[in-house]
């Protein structure tokens, strides 16, 4: 549920619950002044009426058609001179209830005492109660209706720092080296939420970096030994040796051939998360895939593969030199390599895509899983299990998209040059977190 | 030839230089940017080896002194950063070829070899051993003074046999000199042996010497001792 609706069905919970509360204090407090009022009045009419009796003056004039009773009271008068009395009774010939408010006074004049009672029926409670309900109906809707609406309208202006944060956020990439910038705001909350977004990406990429220098270091300190190891075997199998010790001396080479293939393998890598290869200008691709057919021309007649290719000319694509041949290179030696003897392999380049097909026996785990390091289908292999990762490096870093199927005993890796989903994969998070 | 050989390692710097000195050829070592400095300034060598990264500085900075004074030698930088830009930073400022670390010593010392016909014998083109003659500019090989038929391939082959004669070749270095570093064929060195057979068929039927040996568990070696 969005922030706004919750804040919205709150407020409305609460305004509903405050609001019978409020209606009780105020029909009591309306209540009580017109009483009181209603007193004051009858009080100021008992006392006018006693003023003109003492002034010997027949009160007609203020008893005439009003409800006052003077009466003569003997014995002592009572302390307080005035006495209200509230009724409510049911009124027996209207069989409603009514609600009467009597004052009476006492006042000596001349040697007699006299009691006047003045009486009014005022309104009740229950008919204040019933107008203001009405009121207070009215005054919800309206008042629903105008936090819906204005709700919406401000949030658009509230919420927009927010909404540019959840969008910085989302496009922000811990491999680029480009901060997060997030947008200014004079709202409390949002700026805390943005230091602490600040400082915690600084953190980040503090770690990140350094995680990577770390790596990248150590694969470029790891060069010179092996230089010095490979020279050394070098050296060493000129010298008088005997077979046992050749033997020895071969399987040490291979090791060192392995090794040093994984370490300019990692080295690669770590520059494609770099970023290190700026692209300037396009390339012929079908050129270099007809190149990289050449150099492996021997390759594939020597285990009698057979090579189909349908390749469309005049493909100019954005990349690298150097990666586009890495690319075609590790897709095709793979292709080669994971190929039995006699096998075929099929290569098509369009503008769209290339694919590279090729016989073979099935993979031994999922083959999107074959795109991580140092994983490899068959364990035993001789490969070192980086071709895919590289590739896979290598279509990130130019915004390709590689597949790698396999069906009916043809693997098949596709290349997309451009991403298909890139509108659709995009637009949806980003969509959602301008919902706020 | 004389080389001067700058690089902080020792051990490498000494595996490099007996390397060398088993082609006769004559080598100082220097392992820092000053001690390189002061030997440029005194004597005149052939070639340097140009270790980028050194203890007191850094190797272009060596660069910069050869190109000034004017030093004619031809400049072999050696890298542990397989990096593009000091790739092109330093034959930019004057280096003549680059090798990544970890390389091998026969490839090295072909690069050195190619680096001083050209700079050093007026680029002389021509690689002579009694009977076999190559034309590095184009790519012929000739035996008894016939065409040999040779794929590209076979002829950096011949030539990088030719340049490190009587020295074992292992199957790792040949490839990674073929192929290059970046082709993972780990398991197909069945495809220099495949090369090398054909070179040799080829040598054969052109009634040149079969000088190329196999050895045992190792490579290859030409032999320059066969008649």
């Amino acid at each position: 549920m969005k922030l706004l609706n919750k804040i919205t069905l709150w407020f409305i919970g609460i305004v509903f619950l405050i609001t019978p509360v409020t209606m009780v204090i105020s029909r009591n407090n309306i209540k009580k002044h017109l009483d009181e009022a209603e007193v004051a009045r009858m009080t100021a009419v008992n006392d006018r009426v006693a003023q003109q009796m003492m002034a010997g003056e027949k009160p007609d004039r203020y008893t005439h058609g009003r409800p006052i009773a003077i009466t003569t009271v003997a014995g002592p008068l009572p302390e307080k001179k005035v006495l209200v009395t509230k009724d409510n009774f049911i009124a027996e010939d209207l069989g409603k209830k009514e609600c009467r408010i009597t004052v009476d006074s006492w006042y000596k004049i001349g040697d007699q005492q006299y009691k006047i009672s003045s009486y009014n029926y005022v309104i009740k409670s229950e008919e204040i109660f019933r107008g203001m309900l009405s009121t207070v109906v009215w005054k919800m809707l309206l008042m629903i209706f105008a936090v819906s609406v204005t709700a919406r309208l401000l949030s658009g202006k509230i919420f927009s720092p927010l909404r540019r944060t959840m969008k910085a956020i989302h496009s922000f990439d811990l491999k680029q080296k480009n901060k997060l910038q997030l947008p200014e705001t004079s709202t409390t909350e949002f700026k805390e939420l943005n230091v602490f977004l600040g400082k915690m990406t600084d953190k980040a990429m503090e770690d990140y970096a350094a995680v990577k220098e770390f790596s990248e270091n150590a694969s470029h300190e790891l060069q010179t030994p092996l230089a010095v190891i490979r020279s050394k075997i070098e050296l060493l199998s000129e010298t008088n040796i005997d077979g046992v010790q050749a033997a020895l001396i071969g399987d040490m080479q291979n090791a060192i051939e392995k090794l040093s293939h994984i370490n300019r393998s990692l080295i690669l890598l770590t520059k494609l998360e770099n970023q290190e290869f700026k692209v300037t200008e396009s390339l012929k691709f079908c050129r270099v895939v007809k190149d990289v057919i050449a150099t492996y021309d021997d390759w594939i007649s020597m285990r009698e593969i057979a090579l189909t290719t349908n390749l469309d000319k005049n493909i100019p694509l954005n990349i690298h030199p150097a990666l586009a041949e890495m690319l075609i290179s590790n897709l095709l030696s793979n292709a080669i390599r994971h190929n039995r003897d006699g096998g075929q392999i099929k290569m098509l380049l369009t503008h769209r895509e290339l694919s590279i097909s090729n016989t073979g026996i099935p993979p031994q785990i999922p083959t999107c899983e074959l795109f991580q390091r140092f994983k490899k289908s068959n364990q035993s292999n001789d490969s070192i299990g980086l071709g895919l990762a590289i590739v896979k490096q290598i279509c990130e870093v130019n915004g390709y998209d590689v597949d790698y199927n396999y069906a009916d005993g043809w693997h098949k890796i596709q290349v997309c040059f451009y991403k298909k989903q890139t509108v659709n994969s995009d637009a949806l998070p980003a969509a959602a977190a301008v919902a706020v | 030839m004389k080389v001067l050989i700058v690089e902080d390692n020792k051990e490498l710097a000494s595996g490099i230089s007996d390397y060398l000195n088993g082609e006769k050829y004559i080598s100082e070592l220097a392992y820092d940017v000053e001690t390189a400095r002061e030997k440029l300034s005194l004597f005149t060598y052939d070639c340097i080896l140009l270790d980028i990264m050194l203890p007191d500085g850094n190797g272009m900075e060596l660069l910069n002194f050869i190109r000034q004074e004017n030093i004619s030698s031809g400049v072999l930088i050696i890298s542990a950063k397989d990096a593009l830009d000091d790739k092109v930073n330093g034959l930019e400022r004057g280096a003549d070829d680059y090798v990544t670390k970890p390389f091998h010593l026969p490839e090295l010392h072909a690069r050195l070899r190619a680096i001083y016909r050209r700079k050093k014998l007026d680029g002389n083109n021509l690689v002579v051993f009694n009977e076999i003659e190559l034309n590095t500019d184009t790519m012929e090989a000739l035996i008894n003074n016939s065409l040999l038929d040779v794929t590209r391939k076979e002829f950096d082959l011949l030539l990088y046999f030719v340049v490190n004669k009587n020295r074992v070749l292992s199957r790792q270095a040949i490839a990674a000199h073929l192929w290059g570093d970046y082709t993972d064929n780990l398991a197909n060195f069945d495809f220099v042996y495949q090369h090398v057979k054909n070179l040799r068929k080829k040598i054969s039927a052109a009634e040149g010497v079969d000088y190329i040996e196999t050895v045992y568990g190792l490579g290859y070696k030409f032999n320059t001792s066969k008649t």
